[in-house]
């Protein structure tokens, strides 16, 4: 029986060696092709691939221009349309290619023999530490020193004012936390899971192939676990969908706040 | 787990458990990997497939517009020139009705000259012949003149065998002419 190894999906390994590229005063920056870096690469090329084909500009839509614009509108309509509002379209191109990017490496984890990229915490705190970069620099290209207003609660005693403004300024500095976080633990959870009802699957049913009697229900163990792996797949692809859909939202919510600042606030 | 290439086992394996997520030594080229790969999408999205697609979906509904508005105008001059025929319809047909109730008039007029012309014809002929009648009854109340006398020139004789003087019936008949017509007078 092979060992039950629920971490080892993570690890990352090379699949092509590449000389290290030498960073002064920081080192060597070790620019390798990993199973990771092949499933972003994989990723990427598929997006493009996809909307290449897509962006036809054909006034009847065919099947892969329809889901495209069916993208286009929901990333357009329920992320920077609705949440930031007509300041909104310069962000579309960089919301949509986060939304694309994490959801499309979010499926392929869950693909037979698929590497999960967003479970690699490295991955989504560079993602969520660039948003964070965008955010803070949109907020200060769009308001100048006027952004720090952001932290500054309205219509409170000063005393008040000041206790909320260390609140606000400690829930606005983890964004990047949670942000990546949230990303990584659901992906690494849904793996983990998934994972260990597969090894009940293998483990239980030749415990009850082998076994004799009371252990023959081992094989009822195994039924049981492969139901729940049916159902925790069909959950997972919900989750990968959702949690690109929520970074995005988030990443929304974000500009919203400094791109909005002088008004509505 | 033995993995001769795997960098992080020999890791993952000592720290019996970890998170092979947590070798930090996988960090940083992952972390510049993921943001080229970020920022080649994201050029491409900004570049191509954002106006790409959006182009495709304001196209369309510019076009979709375009063509209401056209069908729009179409219907509109359809419209005015079915106005323009019912127009003219009817100021045909008020046409035709003035021109038939003139010709109307006009025979009408041409009929009563012709009747007053055929009437006068006839009155005059009318009044022709009573003056042929009235001169015919003259002459003819002439002869009876004489055919009395004749007459009773001729009853005298056969009477009387004696005969008359055309002279002495005529005076006798004249009175008993006169009073005769006297007579019928009164």
């Amino acid at each position: 029986m092979a060992a039950i190894e629920p971490m080892e999906q993570f690890l990352v390994h090379k699949v092509v060696d590449l000389p290290p590229i030498p960073i002064p005063g920081l080192g060597a920056l070790d620019m390798s092709i990993t199973n990771s870096v092949l499933f972003m690469l994989i990723a990427a090329g598929l997006i493009s691939v996809f909307f290449l084909a897509a962006s036809r500009r054909a006034v009847v839509p065919g099947r892969m221009q329809a889901l495209a614009e069916m993208l286009y509108g929901m990333v357009d309509g329920a992320l920077t349309g609705a949440i930031i509002g007509d300041r909104g379209r310069p962000f579309l191109p960089f919301v949509f290619t986060l939304f694309l990017l994490i959801a499309t490496l979010n499926v392929l984890g869950l693909a037979p023999g698929g590497f999960t990229v967003t479970s690699q915490l490295a991955v989504t705190a560079a993602l969520a530490v660039m948003t964070f970069s965008i955010v803070l620099a949109v907020g200060f290209a769009r308001n100048g020193l006027g952004f720090f207003k952001l932290f500054w609660p309205s219509g409170v005693h000063w005393g008040m004012g000041v206790f909320l403004m260390i609140i606000e300024f400690i829930s606005f500095s983890v964004r990047p936390l949670t942000l990546a976080m949230r990303l990584f633990g659901n992906m690494l959870g849904g793996h983990v899971v998934t994972y260990m009802f597969a090894s009940f699957v293998i483990g239980l049913g030749l415990f009850g192939l082998h076994g004799a009697g009371i252990e023959k229900l081992g094989l009822v163990g195994s039924g049981v676990s492969f139901a729940m792996i049916v159902a925790l797949l069909a959950l997972e692809f919900v989750v990968a969908f959702l949690q690109a859909f929520v970074f995005a939202a988030l990443t929304c919510v974000y500009l919203n706040e400094v791109v909005n600042l002088d008004h509505g606030h | 787990m033995a993995d001769p290439t795997s960098v992080a086992g020999a890791a993952a394996s000592q720290g019996a458990g970890g998170l092979p997520q947590f070798d930090v030594a996988q960090w940083p080229g992952q972390m510049v990997w993921v943001l080229i790969t970020f920022a080649v999408l994201y050029v491409l999205f900004a570049k191509v497939f954002v106006p790409g697609v959006g182009g495709a979906i304001d196209a369309r509904e510019d076009k979709i517009a375009g063509d209401i508005g056209e069908a729009r105008r179409l219907r509109d001059a359809a419209v005015a020139q079915a106005d323009a025929a019912n127009g003219e319809m009817t100021a045909a047909r008020a046409r035709a009705q003035k021109l038939a109730a003139d010709a109307q008039g006009e025979a009408k007029a041409a009929a009563a000259a012709r009747q007053a012309g055929e009437d006068a014809k006839l009155t005059q002929t009318l009044a022709a012949a009573e003056t042929r009648i009235a001169a015919a009854r003259a002459a003819a109340m002439a002869h009876v003149r004489a055919i009395a006398i004749e007459a009773a020139q001729a009853m005298i004789t056969r009477l009387t065998g004696t005969s008359a003087g055309a002279g002495e019936v005529e005076r006798a008949l004249g009175n008993a002419g006169r009073t005769a017509r006297q007579g019928a007078q009164v």
